[in-house]
């Protein structure tokens, strides 16, 4: 019997619920459950240990963010950013500064754009070593957790040694980041550069040809190009079904049209396609970071605008203009003219993007954000229909949803 | 672009292009519009205009539909207005499957009812939730913050809200 689960989407639903005697067994998975990335609850219901229905159940890390937005002035919208995408900060925080700049019209300088790429391609980079590391602890893969952190934890290094915050970095705002790189960190980042290929051969070692890793991914959870397109997949659960969609080429956005990189792709379509894809990205942002860091340019990593962003200390002693735009900064802020728009940046999960309606006031009207995960959990149930109850940890594994992400 | 007759109004805001069109033709506009190759519904979403000065709206709520075109990148933001209270509109989750959960949340965060959808729930507030938290008459503070010194000044019950 083939069932339709949402137009366009069909799953063969034959088999013998012969377990229970033709009675299928509904049982209650998370919220709590350290596979579920967060506080995810499935409600599985199995024939014997065979998945035949499940229904993702959401909410349990709302937080209200977008109402949050909506209360507080455009610069310190920013912080909230942080912290939807937990695992991806500064990507959150581009795609709204870069919301913010559209509709007020603002560029900025060449390298704010150059820094906001390197610290999205660091984020892409540390989000995807959490997912490896814990994927591989949920398949029985458990140095590889030890490993991937090692490299988080110098990420989170540059993180603080940049902007102060190990994890909520706040760096890129609106107007351009929150200031200019320090030596140290660029000499972190070239050392970084140089050892992290080093660092993607050591997981691929221990993972790549790894039988138990292959027998646990390989053929579990497929997802055709099709249905990919149709459920409204982006990120690595599009590119590990063969379709070569990364807005950083497609949708170019902060300079990223000026780098050389590839867009990883995999026609698998499996869990094992999507792990791929991700290694694969991994090595293409060093590629990324590397020419940022030779290029890097100098000058200004803000724009010139003292109606948006604040004067320099120095300046404040003798001018008193400059006292004047920092006290109306910082007690009234800015507004942003009337309009909406929407933007969207690729992130490690794939399309977050920000759409902002205003309505020309010092603080927004709408926030919303379009997270990759929402979207991408909803072919959870494609994924993971007639497979084992033990591989629903694989595929809800490498669909890598963040559930703040998703929740909001 | 779909026929002349289903727009109301188009234009470009700070560089995305969007049409209005009437809240009963969004189902037929967004079938239009998908055959045209808009085949990604990135996102569904609504804005409250609730006290809004700064222009003159048609209705309270406006619902939006970021639409892209997957082979020639184009994107294309499809609104409309609707009012009443509980508001009404066309579920499309049979045109668009990621609808799905974004009409719920649309439901759970506006209350606007999307008719034909086939289970609408909140989906990220708890299903005993009094009121719509993304309405603009919907306090911050809703929730009640205990030991608060400012107890009285923070607590409005979401009921009187």
């Amino acid at each position: 019997m083939t069932d339709t689960i949402s137009r366009g989407v069909t799953v063969d639903r034959t088999g013998e619920a012969g377990a229970f005697g033709g009675e299928l067994l509904t049982i209650n998975f998370g919220p709590h459950h350290p596979s579920t990335h967060g506080v995810l609850r499935l409600i599985v219901d199995l024939d014997g240990e065979q998945v035949r229905r499940l229904k993702p159940v959401i909410g349990y890390l709302h937080t209200g963010i977008e109402k949050q937005m909506e209360a507080l002035r455009w610069q310190q919208g920013v912080t909230v950013t942080d912290r939807h995408d937990y695992l991806s900060p500064p990507i959150n925080n581009l795609a709204y500064a870069l919301a913010v700049e559209k509709l007020m019209g603002v560029e900025v300088p060449p390298r704010a754009n150059a820094l906001r790429v390197i610290m999205s391609e660091l984020t892409r980079l540390s989000s995807h070593l959490v997912w490896m590391g814990t994927s591989g602890l949920e398949l029985g893969a458990m140095s590889m957790l030890m490993y991937c952190f090692r490299e988080r934890d110098t990420i989170l290094d540059m993180n603080e040694e940049i902007s102060g915050f190990r994890m909520h970095t706040s760096y890129i705002r609106p107007g351009g980041v929150m200031a200019d790189s320090t030596p140290r960190f660029l000499e972190m980042l070239d050392q970084f550069c140089r050892d992290m290929p080093g660092h993607v051969d050591e997981y691929e070692a221990l993972l790549t040809n790894n039988p138990i890793w292959r027998s646990r991914t390989i053929g579990i959870g497929i997802l055709s190009a099709e249905d990919a397109k149709v459920l409204g997949a982006t990120g690595p659960m599009l590119r590990g079904s063969g379709v070569a969609w990364d807005l950083r080429r497609s949708m170019p956005y902060s300079g990223y049209e000026n780098y050389d990189f590839e867009i990883a792709t995999s026609d698998m379509c499996d869990c094992y396609g999507r792990y791929l894809v991700r290694i694969k990205e991994m090595r293409e942002s060093i590629k990324i970071l590397r020419q940022a860091l030779d290029r890097l340019p100098d000058g200004p990593v803000n724009v010139d605008d003292r109606k948006m962003l604040p004067p320099p200390r120095e300046e404040l002693e003798t001018s008193m203009e400059a006292v004047i735009h920092h006290f109306k900064l910082f007690t009234e802020g800015y507004s942003v003219p009337p309009g909406d728009v929407y933007v969207a940046v690729e992130s490690g999960r794939g399309e977050n993007g920000c759409y902002i309606a205003s309505d020309g006031t010092h603080k927004p009207r709408r926030v919303k954000f379009r997270s990759a995960s929402f979207v991408n959990l909803q072919a959870l149930e494609r994924m993971a229909l007639n497979h084992f109850l033990a591989d629903m940890v694989a595929i809800i594994g490498t669909a890598d949803t963040v559930l703040g992400d998703c929740d909001r | 672009m779909i026929s002349e007759t289903l727009i109301v109004e188009k234009g470009v805001s700070a560089g995305d292009p969007w049409v209005t069109v009437d809240a009963p033709k969004v189902h037929e506009a967004l079938a239009a519009l998908k055959t045209e190759g808009y085949t990604l519904l990135v996102f569904l979403s609504c804005v409250d205009h609730l006290v809004d000065a700064s222009r003159s709206w048609p209705a309270r709520y406006e619902v939006v539909y970021q639409l892209r075109n997957m082979e020639t990148r184009e994107q294309l933001r499809l609104r409309t207005f609707i009012e009443g209270d509980p508001p009404h509109i066309d579920s499309v989750h049979d045109v668009f499957p990621p609808a799905n959960w974004d009409e719920r949340e649309t439901y759970d965060m506006f209350g606007i009812v999307f008719d034909g959808h086939p289970e609408l729930t909140r989906i990220l507030m708890p299903d005993d939730w009094v009121g719509y938290p993304l309405r603009r008459d919907y306090p911050v503070g809703g929730e009640p913050v205990e030991f608060s010194e400012e107890h009285e000044m923070w607590q409005t019950a979401p009921d009187k809200a």
